[in-house]
């Protein structure tokens, strides 16, 4: 699927920074089906790191990743559930 | 004519609140599911020492005579005609209605778990759960433990690697170590989700043999063989399983229902501690869907927070921290940040434990307000600084 077509949630986890937005991201994932779209906003860059390190653990797929309006948005395509 | 204020939940945020309030100006009303309010940290050491399970005290008596106590569970708030419907029936209208309802502990969430836990125990539900899981490390002569956190959302985030350095700990004096395996499995990337803290914690873990399992993201667990299914993929087969299981809001029906997310906690704003989309209504504590972690200092900031703009005072809520971290053997320290300050490196020191565990001592007065003074001066002292 097309990720401008797929259902798309939007996670934002702007200002967390403990325990951070990958608990956000984490939660997103366990309620998302194969082809979802997660589009995740956060402030803390510790999510650039993160978010690559548990694309490469879940086999998920980083679509987009870029700053933005004083934001880091990331896109994500769920490959693996 | 006083205003009438009706908080929902009588713990550490409702209660704090219900003593700050002007009983001049209010007409407070605290409506709570248990008549007893239990010190949480507590459990902890229940748990993993053996501590007397008395942990609770009579809620009336910590809320000032002029306060109404309801001891009823909320069963529906309906935000739009500004009524709170308890599980009884009595209704109660409000001028301003304060959420503070905490999160309950949902083993069901997950299959497996909650077979495994009502055999088990955990640390953070009851003082009988606490209890029944001390048995069992009582009663461990070697084998695997596995401890772990189900699901990201934990109340208190350091409480699961407290945890297992506490079991750790205990299995060592015990003599028991050399027979023992320590797995510690976690959904986040590293040990403490917040990289400067895990620096901190990632050798004094590696030093006491205890092995981390990243990106753990409980499924499933299969009673029979104790053995934890990953969303990952990945496997551990223990004797003890240990699990800090998921957490959901509390069970109260809202008017309109767009108030609450997926976990059933309270959309509210991040910094006027308003809920979202409705007029007269905060929420605070762990129930609360706030990017912060869910403890008792949160949950005391912001009832002061709430406390103030209900004075008509200016209140903001940055956001702090400062979750207190036991890393047994005697010491301990602080998890400090907020919404603009990233949580930095703090050394465990023997100073820091004792302050721990005398702030626990001092919970009951905390409440009452009577620390108000000290504690002021200590966030300042202690106020993280915001990232350059
Ligand atoms: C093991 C452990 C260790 C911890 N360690 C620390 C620590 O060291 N430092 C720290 O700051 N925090 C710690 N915490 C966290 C701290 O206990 C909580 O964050 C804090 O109690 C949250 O306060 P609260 O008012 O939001 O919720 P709670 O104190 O949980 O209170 C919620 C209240 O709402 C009531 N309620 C629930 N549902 C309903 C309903 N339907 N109707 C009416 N009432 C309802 C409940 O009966 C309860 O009285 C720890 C927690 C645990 C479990």
């Amino acid at each position: 699927m097309d990720t401008t077509t797929a259902p798309r949630t939007l996670v934002d986890s702007r200002g967390s920074s403990c325990p951070g937005p990958i608990t956000d991201l984490a939660l997103a994932y366990r309620r998302s089906k194969v082809g979802d779209v997660i589009e995740l906003w956060a402030t803390d860059p510790g999510v650039r790191p993160d978010v690559q390190a548990w694309a490469a653990k879940t086999g998920n797929e980083i679509v987009s990743m870029e700053d933005r309006d004083g934001k880091i948005v990331v896109v994500l395509r769920i490959a693996k559930r | 004519m006083a205003k009438r204020v009706v908080i929902v939940g009588g713990g550490s945020g409702g209660t704090i609140l219900a003593n700050d309030l002007d009983p001049h100006t209010y007409e407070v009303t605290v409506v709570s599911a248990s008549a007893s309010h239990m010190f949480q940290p507590a459990l902890l050491y229940v748990a993993m020492r053996g501590a007397p399970a008395a942990i609770a005290r009579d809620e009336r008596g910590l809320l000032p005579s002029r306060v109404r106590f309801i001891q009823d569970a909320v069963a529906e708030v309906d935000l739009t005609a500004q009524t709170v419907m308890t599980a009884g029936g009595e209704r109660l209208p409000y001028d301003e209605v304060v959420l503070a309802t905490g999160i309950l502990t949902d083993p069901g969430q997950i299959p497996g778990l909650a077979e495994v836990n009502a055999a088990i125990g955990d640390y953070h539900s009851t003082a009988a759960q606490a209890q029944k899981l001390w048995r069992q490390l009582d009663a461990f002569r070697g084998g695997t433990i596995a401890l772990g956190q189900a699901s990201p959302v934990c109340k208190c985030p350091p409480s699961p690697l407290e945890g297992v350095l506490l079991a750790e700990e205990l299995i060592r004096r015990r003599g028991l170590r050399d027979k023992t395996r320590i797995v510690y499995f976690t959904p986040y990337p590293r040990a403490y989700p917040a990289k400067p803290m895990d620096e901190i914690v990632a050798p004094i873990l590696a030093a006491r043999g205890i092995e981390v399992m990243p990106f753990f993201d409980l499924d499933r667990i299969d009673p029979a063989t104790r053995t934890l299914y990953s969303i990952e993929g990945d496997q551990i087969a223990c004797d003890l399983p240990i699990v800090v299981p998921p957490f959901i809001g509390a069970d109260i029906a809202y008017r309109p229902a767009e108030v609450l997310d997926a976990s059933r906690l309270v959309v509210t704003d991040r910094q006027s501690l308003r809920v979202k989309g409705v007029e007269h209504a905060f929420a605070i504590g762990d129930g609360t869907n706030l990017p912060t972690s869910k403890a008792g200092v949160g949950a005391h900031l912001e009832a002061k927070t709430v406390a103030a703009a209900l004075a008509g005072r200016p209140a903001v809520f940055e956001g702090r921290t400062n979750c207190p971290f036991d890393m047994g053997h005697g010491f301990g320290t602080f998890v400090v940040g907020s919404y603009t300050a990233p949580v930095v490196k703090s050394p465990p020191t023997r100073w820091k434990h004792f302050m721990k565990m005398a702030f626990a001592r001092l919970y009951w007065l905390e409440l009452r307000g009577w620390l108000d003074p000290v504690i002021d001066v200590y966030f300042r002292m202690t106020a993280p600084k915001p990232a350059p």
